[in-house]
Order: structure tokens, then C-alpha cells, then sequence
């Protein structure tokens, strides 16, 4: 009887064990509700807001972004390195490969990324069950003029590499090398599309709109040569949508009136710093500096010209020292009609520590010095010896900048880009800037006619445009100076007109390719440069890290003449 | 006969007046009896007893009793001893009365159905055991030894006493036709050397079939540490534990028998009473009754999926009937660095700084120093040095108090504990203190059901210094003082960009204060229904709540270069919920022995965190507890994590007469994180074992005390599988239009893998156990071989396909080595003992297969090589004037670093160094091998140890060896670089115009061989002669000194390389003393 009491415990004790055992089973499903995935959050109108909205920030990274600089602005005729330069192998070409230029890494994985992120949106749209027929139209056309635009740097940067209007399902490991009609073919198309869809207005300033995929579009017509089609297009922006150039050349890049009628289209920066993209534990994808970093890229180390009485402030900003002008970019300007000079160069500073201090470093007497006095000045001449030990303050001309070669003999000490330079940021340390970055504006347009109307040879055109352009740049009093004929016209002066006009502004390498006239130039205007550059390098190389990862090593080989 | 009954009393109240008066001077009970007779009357004996105290007796000498002849031998007895004794053998009772009056007379009631008995308890080297429990099994009749060890009791004859005590192990004894009984009885630690605990159940050490280590409480807590893996380093074949950093509370990497894992963790699953925490930092090591560490697949795979890196078992002390025991510890040490670099003074700054121009030209004597030095120039030629790093590195301390009481009756059994350890260390401000709570219960329901509840509350007040402060320290440059002429400390010492690293040690700069609570609790209910089958049931939960708040003012480092100072505060629980039943079935037929374990196991893991942030307080004094008042970046955020863990397992051991021994052990896992295609692995194991010793044929030798051979194969997995992996996630992009907050989800470069599966280690291990000389020596080899597959790796994905990376189970990697452990006793006589303790690892750890079978560059994964190898170029010194032209056909000139020419396209050497043909593996973080040596000697009332730990063969990255600033743009080390007139192979020229970014080669210089041997420990401990710690009622008191990490050997000048050459948090030595105190 005892046993028997024990045999039906233990057997009770079994069920209790087996019973709550199999209620276990369902404890095997995953639940995570901090987690989301792509079939929940697109699944209606408001997630694929959402969408929408992510497919924009892969700009980020390209637009204000050293990376984005040192592969559009760099190793071009215009722009050398200053001594913090990091990515000498693409101002200069010196050891350019695909494993060595992570600049190159973050721009190819990002700009893919939100490639699949449109084509994610473009398969999707359809099926969207509470956007009305206008909602999916304007986003489709949005996410179509994405996928156009990512398409654009990623074909003109590498070259026919992978093409894709399919998101991948699943794992992916295989790349593809698709000619580089294709990919126009389906910008035009993917515009086309954007065109016909899109409004012609939007409220929320930076959206892809009418004009914005227009402007976009008179581009990619002039740098396919379809030079009709580009005037066309650019005169429809020029005469449609309300745009006119800025009165002052300088006032475009003033902080206070950043969101003006010349801007087409522009990288909104928020003055939120937290909805820009910095890298932090909630968002580990983003960039590691964040916003616009434009201020710090250009800016010579004037805190180190004479510590005693000038010292980093926000106003001056803070001097990353990583490019300096090449002596060809100063020399195209004349800075005494064109304001473009003063109006994108800094080439004063003052004292902002009283002391008494060595003012003139080349000399070595003491003064005291009060704030506003000047410190250091960089000329673009080449000034007497003599009259700049005169002075009080430190004077970098020509000669103690560059040498008879044209080759700097010292890369601290320079004139500097202050276009994008911004006191409005809270410390001298911080180097995000709230800068709104101008992907299109309006003198682009002029520009692009001009081009085109040179090329169909119309040069009477050509110097029309080019102008309206020069007399907005005119120094008050100098418009007649400033005043060009057809016989002017030639493509090195389109070039050298739109490097005075958009230096800096992130299209100088694509205008040398369009022209072919990179390694020309480099050749013939930077020294640094000039050493290296081949004749292949009108594309760059694909990251080492995307050919070791495809599994089709055959197919997908890297760009010809890199490693 | 009552007449005279009351004249032996008058006369013995006479006597008594009379010695009152006599013995007043010498006080009661002090008298010492010696009492020799062979077949006297007791009435004799009590006239004897009578001559030699003062004792006096009344009794009725018509008392059947008190003529019945017995023998007797005491020697220095006590009054009561003498006559438990004495009347042991019979029904006579005392009674003690005022004025040493004792009454005799005779128990009715016992005489007929009781007999008395007496005995004496001892330990197993014959010394009295005072306070032990003697119980008459099933009854509450008990008694307790009195400090002879002596008992009495009445009993009948089928009684059995039950014999219990603190730290013994308890005995049955059926009394039969005894009157006297005499018992030793085994010291639990004793015995426990004999019983090993392994997965679910014990074993006895004979009987082992896998390889385990076994380590017992006084082992684990010998060298002092903050936590117990801290102490065992070195003292475990095959497990590598290295401390890396000397911050406050810092804790131990532990990684058994290599490394296995590339992106899993590779720390081995701890098990702390049955349940896994892995936390053992916060168990106090005086908690711990022993540790085991189960190393080959067979001892592992009942713990399956989780179970590949090696198991780590600790069991806690209990509580035991008897005697309540007492115990009390104290430390307190202080700390220094083991060694720190010191980077350049002031004048060697300056001349790295004239040679950097030199070469540039624009320095050619000190004629040019005001061009170079600028501002700087009073402060170069005042001399002005300040050793940056000096200023922050100060002593540090150690200190832990504890004190902890194990009791128990029959059925009640209770060990509890408290403990206080704090650190503080190199650095101001930087602490950590935990306090530890234990309480174990153990109760007897009824009859062979009971029930009983571990629990362990730990909380940490914790505050740790910013990463990078001693980084800042050594890049300041040395000429600037930190202090203004009013002694306020300057924010940037010299208009430099570098910050004051002292304004963080200003109150309140610099706060990271982290507060973390974690619970350890777990109740058991066992049931015997036969004495063959136990059921058991566990349930274990583990919570854990962490709240850090950071605040960085605007004076601290991290926000040097931004604005406004930054608060943030992170809460974090984590909550695993175990619950095991266990059916435990063992039967001995004849020559065979099975033992059957099942186990069902559920384990649920749930973690959620969550943080707030901003910046710019008004106030900084109110640090990050009002994070309201940050007008600006504000942030929040939460997160789960939770993943779920269904088991089931078996093991069955079986022995053939005790020599030819088996195990079968098998697991099914089934979790949460895998699809459900693959969501159940099962994990089989098989060991053996032959106990040679206990053949016939080894009888007639003398050589061999133990011998025994083992051989397993098994597999086991590693649960590194992360939560969620098997989808694709999204993620917020932080985004605005106009300036207003919107939603963005994009995709998160990961992708997710619907396949993933565990990764496998199968592993096979033969191993030897013997004894020489009567186990004089003792020891163990094991050899293993362990292969993983399907290893876990991030394997990056073309990034055009929108996806940069995914989780697969790809790859290969393989450890095989060998393990030594040896134990002998040197000496060993009453006055002088002397053992030595010996480890030897040597672990051979490689990836076998990567991706597409090809090294992995980008993440350097290379074939052949331990997980964590260095690939660079191969220094073979600076070039040198002579060699110009040879330099500068690669490209280089004097002055420049060397590199050799490995190889080429070709796949020789082709006159070019170029990143694809001439890198190579140059070393590896993992050692070759390892080695701990240990003695312990005691003499008299002294112990020593000395523990000698050896880490020979890995390769790390020297921080200061890398700090060489060629344009002198900060400060670093102080190293003999080359120059025209000092043609050095050791660094290259200095160059105002060559940044340490592009300097070619420069990451060659930081590579260091990290071989090291250190005397971890020496201690010498001092316990009181018994005789004086008994007079203060103590029963134990140890005084001891001790030197941890006091002295290191290595080929690195100034730095301990088990730090792994990181600047910060550099380790510490220790020089401690302290108490062990038992009541």
C-alpha cells in the first residue's frame, strides 16, 4: 500500500512536470516589442511615411560630409591638401585604391543602402491600402527621384558597377556590372516618372518636388550631352517656378537667409542637432561627426598662427586644416570686380586676446595688441618682402604659401573657404553645423545652359548666361567689367567661371568628368595632384571590402587600373 | 537504613563547613582529575575523587550501583567527565548542589528499558571534537559534546545515534550492546575531496569520467581579490584568466581551453547553486564551498547549447546541526600601480620638437627656438617639466569585512552571511564597493521530503573614472603646469588643445556612478520516495537592476570639444527565470552500479533598459539627477530582450565493480532565437573510464597509489545566437522636415538569417588521474582535441545589396592542447608541512575555415591563427644612412621605418612593400602556454604560500610604445629614435611635416611580447596556540600579511603586460593584511 502511494506521487509529479512542460512549448516563439521589422512598419499609409523620410537621410552622408567633399571636391584642378588632410590618396591620387579610402567605403554602403530602401518603397507602394491614389503618386515620385539621384553618384563615381530596381530577398552575396546606359536609362525614366507625379510645391522644405527633379534632370542631360534637351530644362526651372538669383553673392551663404529663392533643392540640416545624423548609441548607423561639417574642412589652423593673441572662437571657427586652395583657384578670380572672392574667401583675422605679444612672426618684436587688431592676413599675390615685415601681423602671401611649382611649401597657413563657415553653432568645439547644404541652385541652371548652348556652339548663349551669372558677381560699380563676350566663351572659362561661382559646393569633380577635362586640368593646374593622376580615374576604386564580399569574383572585378 | 543515610550526611556536611572554608581560596571546578583503576568499586573511586578535589559526595550506599567494580582511565578530567564516566556503565545519577555537594542517586525510571551510554567524539586525527550533536535518530532526545568530546546519553539498544557537526560530515551509529562508543568523524572538506559536483548531481572523484577540476573553499579565496575567478588564476589547467585592467571593481576575462568563438562571447557558463549566473563578482569568496570546472564535451554536454566554452560550477556553504559556528574576516590593503611608462619631460619634448623641425628645416640650432617654440619659449628654457600621469595615478586600497554563522538543528540547517569589499583605485574618485547578503536554509518537511532556499543580494555603489583620462595625460605637453599662479588649475595649459586632465578630479566635473542590485535566489523541494530515487525540483530567479547616471560638465574631458555639459541616466534589469526537475535513480546489483539522472529544464531571460539624456544644466551641481533642466539634445530611448530556453536531458552512469566505468549523457535544447525548423539541437555525449588501480595485477606493486584512464567524446554548443537574429530589423534615423521631428525607418545593415543555428564544438579528451608513493603525488594529464562548427560569424555582405553584414554558420576553428596538473607533498611531519601545487596549459587555438575558405582581412580572421592575431608589416628596424640607396628603391630614406619584404605577386620577394604580399601574422593575444605554481608550507602556528603564475608566448599593443608623435604635436614616449648622429632601428625621424596618422609602418612599433611571470601571491599567516584563543572563547584566530602581484618579470620596461598595454586603468599590486576569526 506504502509503495503504492509513492508510485502514484511520483507519477503525479511526472504529469505536473510533463503538463507545464508542453505549456512551455509556445514560451518558444520570439516577442520582441522593442524591435521592429520592414512587414509591420510598411504596412500602411503612416509607416510608409516613414519610408520615405529614411530614403532621404542617405544624402546625409555624402552632402557637408568630409567624405562627400574629398570625393567631389577633391582631386580636382582647384583643391589641394592642407597638412590634416586624411584621404591624400583622393585629393592627390597618391596610392588611390579601393582598400585604403574608407571615404570611399562609407559613400558606396550608404548610398546602396538607400538604393534598396526606394526599391523597397517602389515594390511596396502599391499595396499600401490607405494612401489615396495622389498620396502614392507624389511619394513614388519621390522615392523614384531618390533612386535617380543615389543612382546618378554611384554611376559617375564608379562606373558601371551593380544595378538593381528589385530589393534583394534575403542574403545577397553576389554583385552585378551593369553599363552605364542602363543606369541612365532608368534616371531618365525614374525622373520622367518624379516629374509626372510629383507637386510642384511642398511645405516641407527639402521633399523632392516639380522643379527640384527638373533641375535634377537638366543636369543629367547636359552630362549626357543631350545639350537641347538641357537648355530646355533648365530654362523651364529658371522661368517657372518662382526661383531668382540672390541681389549679393555673399548673402546666399549668410546663416540668417539660408532658405532662399535661389535654393532648388537643399540637405535641411535641422537646427535640432538630434535630428541630424550623428552617430549615438540610439542611432549607431549614422555619421561619426553628424550635419554639415563644411565649416571645418577648409579653414586654415589660424589658432596657430600666433597663440598669444588669436585663439580658436566660434566665429572663426574651428580649423580642421584638411584642404587649401590650389594656387590655380585663386588666380582664376579677379578679386578686384568679382565679390565672389571676399565673398568666399577669409583672408583676415583678428585678434580676439589682448597681449602683448610677437605679432609678426616673421620679424619677432613685441607688441600689445588689442582685440580687432589684425593678426594674420593671406593674400592671394605675391606682396614685398619688406612691406609685410612692416607690419604688425603675420602675412602669408603667394610666396610664403606656395612655391614657383605651384606646390605649397607649407599647408597650415592659407586662404580659406569660409562659405560655409557658421557662428551660429554654440561653442567653437562643436562640429556639427546646422547649415543647410545646397545640392541645386538656381545659378547652377545658367550655368548648365551655358554649357550646353557652348557645346551646341551657340556662344552668344553661352556668354548670355554666363552673364547673368557675373554681373549678380560683380563687385557694386563692376558690372561692366565683369561683362564677357561670345569670344571669351571657351570650356576651360565654363570651368573656371563655375569654380568661382560653386567651389566648394560639391560638383567640381563631376564637372571635370563631364567635360573631360579631370586629368587635363589636374595636369596642367595641380602640381599635387598632377604627380599621380592617371588617366583611368575618371571613376574610383570599388571598396576592397564590397569585392572580397561578393561570392562572384569573376564577374564582379574591381575598376580598371586599381588593385 | 535511613538512620544511616543521615549520618553519612551530617558527616558529610561537617567536611563540607570545613571545606568551604579550604577551597574558598581556589574557587569551584577547576580541578583536574586523574583517575586510574582496573575492576574498584565505584564508592572507592569516589573517595578518590574525594582526596583529589574538593568535591564531596551523599548517597544511600544501599545504592545497587555503587558497589559494582568498573574500570576507569582519566587523565586530566573535569569533574563531570570523570563521573559520566564512571556511571556510564550504570543507573546511577549525579546532581551537583551549592558548595561542591554532589548528590547520587538512582534513575528508576531509565534502568529497565534504558541502558546509558558514553563515548567520546573525535575529528579523524583523534583530537575531541567539543559541541557536536549527538541525536537518537527519530526522536529529540540529543545531547551535545562537552570540550572533551564526551557524551552521555540513554538509549535503547535498536537506537541509532545520529552524529552531527559543522563542517563534518554527518554519522549513524546503531548502539547494539555498546556502552561506550568512540567515533571519529570525517571532515566535510575531507570528504567533500572525494565528491565532485558536476551537472545536476555529484560523483564520487573515483568514479569521475570526464575532466573536471575540483577546488575547495580555502583554495578559492587564498590570494585576496574582489572576486573569485580573480583568486583561482593560474590554479586551473586549461582555464586562462587575465585581469586587464586595474579600474576599480574591474572584473576577469576566464576563457576555458581557448578560444572557440569569433563574435560570441567565449566566457564559460557559470553555475552558482544549480542556477546560471553569470555574475560571479558578486559572490562573496568566503561564501564558497567548492568550485568545480568542467572542461571536455562529456562533462558539458548535459548543459547543451550552452555548455561548449566549459562550465564553471560553485556551490555555497550550508548551514549544519550542532554546534553553531562563527566566522569573521578582515583585509585591508593598499594598492599601487604594477609599473606605468612615463612619457617625455620637458626636455626631451622639446628636442623631439627641435629634431621635427630640424628635419623640416626650419630648426637648425637653438638660435631657432623662438621660431619653433613661439609663446612656449620662456616655458622651455624655465625647464618647466610636469609628469602628467603622476599627478592622476595615486595608491589605491583594498579592504573587505565578513562575517558568516552556519547552524542548524536536526532538521533545520542555516548558513548565513554578510560581506563588505571595497576597492579604490589608481585614480580619484574611481570605486566600487558591493555588499553581499547570503542566507541558505535547509528543512526537513518530514521524513525524507525537504525543502530549502538559496539567496545571495549583492549591490554595488560604484563610481569609475572617465576611459580616457590617462590618454589626455600622456599627451599634454610636458612643459605647461596644470596650476595658475592662484593654484586654480588652467583649463587648456598653454593655449594647447589639449584639456587639464586634473579638472575632472574637480567634485562634481566628472560623475559616473553606477548603483546595480542583483538577487541570487533559488528554492528546492527533494523527495526520497525510496532511498534509490530522488526527485528534485529547482526554481531560480535572478534579478538584476542597474541605474548609471554620467554626468560630464563642461570642464571634463568629453565635453572639451562641445558644448555644455551632458547628463544621461541608463536603468537596466535583467530577470532569468529557471525552473529543473531532476529524477535522480541510482542501484547497486552486484558488480554493476547504475546511476540515472533526467533533468527537464526551462530557463527565461528577459532584459530591459532604457536611458535619458541631454545637455547644458544650468546647475552642475545637480549632476544627472534633474535631467528636466537640459534645455537642449534631449534623448530617450528603451529596449527589450528576451529569448526563452526549453531542455530536456539524461545521463546515465554506469560502473562494472568499480573499474570499467560509463557515462551516456544527452540534452535537447529548444530555444526561442532559432526558427522553428531548427529550433531543437540535441547534444550527445559518451565518456569512459578505467580505475587501472583496482585491478588485481596492480596489487602487488607499491609504486602507484592511483591510476586511472578516461577518454570522452562529446558535443556541446555555444548559445551566442543573439535574440531577433533571424529577422531583418529597422532603424530610426533621427530626421526632421522644417525643423519638426519625424519618424524615419530604414533598414538595419544587418541582415536578419532565417537559417541560423548553434554553433557545435565537439570535443574529445584523454586524460590520466594517479597517485605515487601513497599519494604523496598526485596529479592529472588530459589531452583534448575540440573542433567547432558551424561557427557563428559576422560575414559581410556585398554592401549593393542594401545589406552590409549577416549572422551565418560558417567556419571552423579548432583547440587541441595538453594539461598538467600535480600535487605533491614534499614534507610532512608533525611540526613542518610542505606541499607544491602545479598547473601547465598549453592550448593550440586556430581558425580552421572562414568564409569561402579565405581569411577575412577587414575583421583579421586568418586561417591557422588564434582568433585574436596581429597582421601587420614585420619591422626589421629604421633605415640607415649606409642602406640609402636600397631604401630608396622601396620608396623610403634614412630615417624611415623598416619593413621587411615578404612577398610579392609573384610570391617572392619583389622590391616593393605593398599592404597584399608583405603583411603577416606578427603575433597573438593568446598565450603559448601557462603555467601556476604553488606552495604552501606551515610550520608550527606559521603558513606560507607563495604562487608563482606564468603567461608565456602572447603578443600585445603597447599604447606608449605606439604614442610616438613624429611632428612633436603632443607629448609621448619617451623612446631613442633615429637621428643622423644616432642611427637608431628602434624609431623613426622625427618630421614636423609626418603625422603619427602618416607615418608609414607606425603601427609596427606598439607590438610587444607580453610573456610574463609574476609571484601573484605570498602570504604568511600566524594562528594563535589554541590554548590562548580558547581563553577568549575563540576557536580559530589567523593573522596574515600578504604580497599580491608584487613582483612581475617580463620584457616590458615599466608595465605589466597581462594589462595588454592599454594607458588606462593600469594594474595594481597589493599589499593587504588581515584577520580570519572563528567562534
Amino acid at each position: 500500500m506504502k509503495r503504492n502511494i509513492h508510485v502514484h506521487a511520483i507519477l503525479l509529479w511526472l504529469l505536473t512536470v510533463v503538463v507545464a512542460g508542453a505549456s512551455c512549448n509556445k514560451k518558444l516563439n520570439e516577442i520582441n516589442p522593442s524591435g521592429l521589422t520592414s512587414d509591420v512598419a510598411y504596412s500602411n499609409a503612416k509607416g510608409f511615411e516613414t519610408l520615405v523620410n529614411a530614403a532621404y537621410t542617405y544624402t546625409r552622408f555624402w552632402y557637408g560630409k568630409e567624405e562627400g567633399y574629398s570625393v567631389s571636391e577633391m582631386g580636382t584642378d582647384i583643391w589641394t591638401n592642407g597638412s590634416g588632410d586624411v584621404y591624400t590618396q583622393l585629393t592627390r591620387y597618391d596610392n588611390l585604391q579601393g582598400s585604403n579610402t574608407s571615404a570611399l567605403n562609407l559613400l558606396w554602403d550608404n548610398f546602396y543602402a538607400g538604393v534598396f530602401l526606394c526599391n523597397t518603397g517602389i515594390s511596396k507602394i502599391a499595396g499600401i491600402p490607405d494612401y489615396t491614389a495622389a498620396q502614392k503618386a507624389t511619394r513614388e515620385g519621390e522615392l523614384r527621384y531618390l533612386r535617380a539621384f543615389y543612382y546618378w553618384h554611384i554611376v559617375e563615381t564608379w562606373g558601371g558597377v551593380h544595378f538593381t530596381t528589385k530589393p534583394a530577398d534575403g542574403v545577397e552575396t553576389t554583385a552585378n556590372r551593369t553599363p552605364v546606359d542602363t543606369f541612365y536609362k532608368q534616371i531618365f525614366e525614374d525622373l520622367q516618372f518624379a516629374i509626372k507625379n510629383l507637386p510642384d510645391k511642398t511645405s516641407d522644405y527639402g521633399r523632392a518636388t516639380i522643379p527640384v527633379a527638373k533641375a535634377f534632370l537638366a543636369r543629367m542631360y547636359l552630362t549626357r550631352g543631350m545639350n537641347e534637351q538641357a537648355i530646355a530644362m533648365a530654362n523651364d526651372v529658371i522661368s517657372n517656378y518662382g526661383y531668382t538669383l540672390l541681389a549679393k553673392f555673399g548673402d546666399l551663404w549668410n546663416m540668417g537667409n539660408i532658405k532662399n529663392k535661389e535654393v532648388i533643392w537643399a540637405i535641411d540640416y535641422s537646427t535640432n542637432l538630434t535630428n541630424n545624423d550623428l552617430t549615438s548609441s540610439a542611432y549607431p548607423t549614422g555619421h561619426s561627426r553628424g550635419s554639415n561639417n563644411g565649416h571645418l574642412m577648409f579653414l586654415q589652423v589660424y589658432d596657430q598662427v600666433n597663440t598669444s593673441i588669436l585663439t580658436r572662437d566660434i566665429n572663426n571657427g574651428r580649423p580642421f586644416n584638411r584642404y587649401m586652395p590650389a594656387l590655380s583657384l585663386l588666380n582664376m578670380f579677379n578679386e578686384s570686380d568679382d565679390s565672389r572672392y571676399q565673398s568666399s574667401f577669409q583672408t583676415v583675422w583678428y585678434c580676439n586676446k589682448a597681449a602683448r605679444a610677437v605679432g609678426n612672426t616673421f620679424i619677432k618684436d613685441s607688441f600689445d595688441y588689442k582685440v580687432g587688431d589684425t593678426v594674420c592676413y593671406a593674400s592671394k599675390n605675391t606682396l614685398n618682402a619688406a612691406d609685410m615685415n612692416a607690419k604688425r601681423y603675420t602675412t602669408y602671401d603667394i610666396s610664403r604659401v606656395y612655391g614657383s611649382n605651384g606646390i605649397p611649401t607649407q599647408r597650415k597657413f592659407y586662404v580659406s573657404l569660409k562659405k560655409f563657415k557658421d557662428s551660429t553653432r554654440a561653442s567653437a568645439a562643436e562640429a556639427q553645423s546646422a547649415r543647410d547644404v545646397f545640392v541645386m541652385r538656381l545659378a547652377e541652371m545658367y550655368l548648365i545652359a551655358a554649357e550646353a548652348e557652348f557645346k551646341i556652339g551657340k556662344l552668344d548663349s553661352a556668354a548670355y548666361y554666363l552673364n547673368l551669372i557675373r554681373k549678380r558677381a560683380a563687385i557694386p560699380g563692376h558690372e561692366a567689367a565683369m561683362q564677357i563676350s561670345s569670344t571669351d566663351v571657351t570650356l576651360d572659362f565654363i570651368l573656371d567661371e563655375r569654380a568661382r561661382e560653386l567651389c566648394g559646393e560639391q560638383l567640381r569633380w563631376f564637372d571635370l568628368k563631364r567635360t573631360n577635362k579631370l586629368v587635363d586640368r589636374i595636369k596642367a593646374l595641380n602640381p599635387d595632384a598632377a604627380k599621380y593622376v592617371q588617366s583611368y580615374q575618371t571613376v574610383r576604386p570599388i571598396p576592397q571590402t564590397q569585392i572580397d564580399a561578393v561570392t562572384n569574383k569573376t564577374e564582379f572585378t574591381q575598376n580598371q587600373g586599381y588593385q | 537504613m535511613l538512620s544511616k543515610a543521615l549520618l553519612v550526611m551530617k558527616i558529610t556536611t561537617f567536611f563540607l563547613l570545613i571545606g568551604v572554608l579550604q577551597v574558598s581560596a581556589r574557587g569551584f571546578g577547576q580541578d583536574k582529575l586523574n583517575l586510574s583503576f582496573k575492576n574498584a568499586e565505584i564508592s572507592g573511586i569516589l573517595i578518590n575523587i574525594e582526596k583529589q578535589t574538593h568535591y564531596r559526595f551523599l548517597y544511600n550506599d544501599q545504592l545497587r550501583g555503587i558497589k559494582r567494580k568498573v574500570s576507569i582511565h582519566v587523565e586530566n578530567a573535569g569533574i563531570r567527565e570523570a563521573l559520566d564516566y564512571l556511571f556510564a556503565q550504570t543507573e546511577l545519577t549525579y546532581r551537583f548542589m551549592a558548595n561542591g555537594l554532589i548528590v547520587i542517586n538512582e534513575d528508576i525510571n531509565r534502568q529497565a528499558v534504558e541502558k546509558k551510554v558514553t563515548g567520546k567524539v573525535t575529528d579523524q586525527n583523534g583530537s575531541p571534537l567539543s559541541g557536536v550533536t549527538v541525536t537518537v535518530k527519530g526522536t529529540a532526545k540529543a545531547t551535545i559534546t562537552n570540550e572533551q568530546g564526551v557524551f552521555n546519553i540513554s538509549v535503547e539498544n535498536d537506537d541509532i545515534l545520529v552524529f552531527s557537526y559543522v563542517g563534518f560530515e554527518p554519522q549513524e551509529l546503531k548502539v547494539g550492546d555498546n556502552t561506550q562508543i568512540s567515533i571519529s568523524l570525517v571532515s566535510a572538506a575531507a570528504n567533500l575531496e572525494n565528491v565532485v559536483v558536476i551537472g545536476y548531481g555529484t560523483v564520487k572523484k573515483r568514479d569521475l569520467t570526464g575532466a573536471v577540476v575540483s577546488l575547495k573553499g580555502d583554495e578559492v579565496k587564498k590570494v585576496p581579490a574582489g572576486n573569485v575567478m580573480e583568486s583561482v588564476q593560474g590554479k586551473v589547467a586549461g582555464v586562462d584568466i587575465t585581469r586587464t585592467s586595474g579600474g576599480a571593481g574591474s572584473s576577469v576575462n576566464v576563457t576555458v581551453r581557448g578560444n572557440r568563438s569569433i563574435i560570441a562571447q567565449n566566457t564559460p557558463l557559470f553555475i552558482v547553486d544549480g542556477i546560471q549566473y553569470s555574475n560571479f563578482q558578486d559572490i562573496n569568496p568566503n561564501d564558497i564551498q567548492s568550485m568545480e570546472v568542467l572542461k571536455d564535451a562529456a562533462s558539458t554536454a548535459i548543459y547543451g547549447s550552452r555548455g561548449a566554452n566549459g562550465v564553471i560550477i560553485i556551490t555555497t556553504k550550508r548551514g549544519a546541526s550542532g554546534k553553531i559556528r562563527v566566522g569573521a574576516n578582515a583585509y585591508y590593503g593598499v594598492t599601487d600601480d604594477t609599473g606605468y611608462p612615463v612619457p617625455m619631460n620637458g626636455q626631451q619634448y622639446a628636442n623631439l620638437k627641435r629634431e621635427a623641425n630640424r628635419t623640416a628645416g626650419t630648426w637648425k640650432s637653438s638660435a631657432d627656438d623662438a621660431g619653433i617654440f613661439k609663446a612656449d619659449l620662456a616655458a622651455v628654457q624655465n625647464g618647466v617639466s610636469t609628469y602628467w600621469p603622476g599627478l592622476l595615478l595615486k595608491k589605491g586600497s583594498q579592504q573587505d569585512y565578513g562575517v558568516n554563522v552556519a547552524a542548524g538543528s536536526e532538521k533545520t540547517k542555516v548558513f548565513f552571511s554578510f560581506d563588505y569589499f571595497k576597492e579604490k583605485g589608481l585614480l580619484a574618485n574611481d570605486y566600487s564597493s558591493r555588499y553581499t547578503l547570503r542566507l541558505n536554509i535547509d528543512q526537513t518537511i518530514v521524513g525524507t521530503f525537504k525543502v530549502g532556499l538559496q539567496s545571495q543580494l549583492t549591490w554595488y555603489d560604484e563610481n569609475r573614472r572617465t576611459d580616457n583620462v590617462l590618454t589626455v595625460a600622456n599627451k599634454v605637453i610636458p612643459y605647461y603646469t596644470p596650476y595658475a599662479t592662484d593654484g586654480s588649475l588652467i583649463k587648456f595649459p598653454g593655449n594647447a588643445n589639449q584639456i587639464n586632465p586634473l579638472l575632472e578630479e574637480l567634485p562634481g566635473t566628472f560623475v559616473n556612478k553606477t548603483n546595480t542590485t542583483r538577487i541570487l535566489s533559488s528554492a528546492y523541494a527533494e523527495w526520497k520516495p525510496f532511498s534509490s530515487l530522488t526527485l528534485r525540483s529547482n526554481l531560480g530567479i535572478t534579478n538584476g537592476s542597474s541605474r548609471n547616471g554620467l554626468f560630464n560638465g563642461e570642464n571634463s574631458i568629453n565635453r572639451s570639444t562641445s558644448t555644455g555639459s551632458s547628463a544621461k541616466v541608463t536603468n537596466a534589469t535583467q530577470t532569468d527565470l529557471i525552473w529543473e526537475n531532476i529524477i535522480t535513480w541510482q542501484k547497486k546489483l552486484a558488480d554493476h552500479s547504475v546511476d540515472v539522472t533526467a533533468v527537464t529544464s526551462y530557463i527565461s531571460n528577459k532584459q530591459d533598459s532604457s536611458y535619458a539624456q541631454g545637455t547644458g544644466q544650468l546647475v552642475p551641481g545637480q549632476s544627472f539627477y534633474a535631467l528636466l533642466n537640459n534645455p537642449s539634445n534631449l534623448a530617450i530611448w528603451s529596449n527589450y530582450i528576451g529569448s526563452n530556453l526549453l531542455s530536456g536531458a539524461f545521463r546515465i552512469n554506469y560502473g562494472y565493480k568499480g573499474k570499467y566505468l560509463l557515462t551516456v549523457t544527452g540534452r535537447a535544447d529548444g530555444s526561442s532565437v532559432l526558427t522553428k525548423d531548427n529550433r531543437w539541437s540535441f547534444f550527445p555525449s559518451a565518456a569512459v573510464a578505467w580505475r587501472v588501480i583496482d585491478e588485481d595485477f596492480m596489487a602487488s606493486q607499491h609504486l602507484l597509489s592511483d591510476l586511472k584512464i578516461r577518454a570522452s567524446y562529446g558535443i556541446a554548443g555555444n548559445a551566442a545566437v543573439k535574440p531577433y537574429s533571424t529577422n531583418t530589423g529597422l532603424i530610426l534615423i533621427p530626421f526632421s522636415w522644417n525643423d519638426q521631428t519625424m519618424q524615419a525607418y530604414g533598414f538595419d545593415p544587418q541582415n536578419g538569417n532565417r537559417n541560423l543555428k548553434w554553433e557545435l564544438t565537439g570535443t574529445q579528451n584523454i586524460g590520466i588521474d594517479f597517485g605515487l608513493l601513497k599519494n604523496r603525488i598526485s596529479g592529472s594529464v588530459d589531452y583534448y582535441d575540440s573542433k567547432t562548427h558551424d561557427l557563428l560569424l559576422l560575414r559581410p555582405v556585398p554592401t549593393s545589396s542594401g545589406h552590409a553584414r549577416v549572422v551565418e554558420n560558417v567556419g571552423k576553428t579548432r583547440n587541441n592542447g595538453i594539461e598538467v596538473s600535480l600535487r605533491s607533498v614534499n614534507i610532512q611531519t608533525k611540526q613542518l608541512t610542505w606541499t607544491t601545487g602545479l598547473t601547465y596549459t598549453r592550448n593550440k587555438e586556430r581558425i580552421t575555415d572562414l568564409v569561402n575558405g579565405i581569411n577575412d582581412i577587414a575583421s583579421g580572421l586568418f586561417i591557422g591563427s588564434p582568433v585574436k592575431s596581429f597582421y601587420d608589416f614585420q619591422k626589421r628596424g629604421i633605415w640607415q644612412t649606409a642602406d640609402s640607396t636600397a631604401a630608396k628603391s622601396f620608396g623610403y630614406k634614412p630615417g624611415d621605418i623598416r619593413v621587411a619584404d615578404l612577398s610579392g605577386s609573384k610570391g617572392e620577394p619583389d622590391g616593393k612593400i605593398d599592404a597584399n604580399y608583405d603583411r603577416t601574422i606578427v603575433g597573438s593575444a593568446v598565450p603559448k602556454y601557462t603555467i601556476g605554481f604553488s606552495n604552501d608550507v606551515t610550520f608550527g602556528n606559521f603558513d606560507l604560500n607563495v604562487y608563482v603564475f606564468a603567461r608565456i608566448g602572447q603578443t600585445f599593443v603597447s599604447d606608449y610604445a605606439n604614442k610616438f608623435e613624429p611632428n612633436a604635436i603632443e607629448n609621448g614616449a619617451a623612446v631613442n629614435y633615429w637621428t643622423p648622429e644616432n642611427p637608431s632601428n628602434d624609431y623613426p625621424r622625427p618630421n614636423i611635416n609626418v603625422s603619427r596618422a602618416s607615418l608609414p609602418f607606425a603601427t609596427t612599433l606598439g607590438y610587444k611580447d607580453g610573456s610574463f611571470v609574476k609571484i601573484r601571491n605570498i602570504t604568511l599567516g600566524y594562528t594563535l596556540p589554541k590554548t590562548l584563543t580558547q581563553k577568549i572563547h575563540i576557536s580559530s584566530l589567523r593573522w596574515y600579511v600578504s604580497a599580491k602581484n608584487y613582483f612581475t618579470f617580463s620584457k616590458v620596461k615599466d608595465y605589466d603586460p597581462e594589462g595588454e598595454g592599454s594607458f588606462e586603468r593600469p594594474l595594481t599590486k597589493l599589499i593587504v593584511t588581515g584577520l580570519n576569526l572563528e567562534f
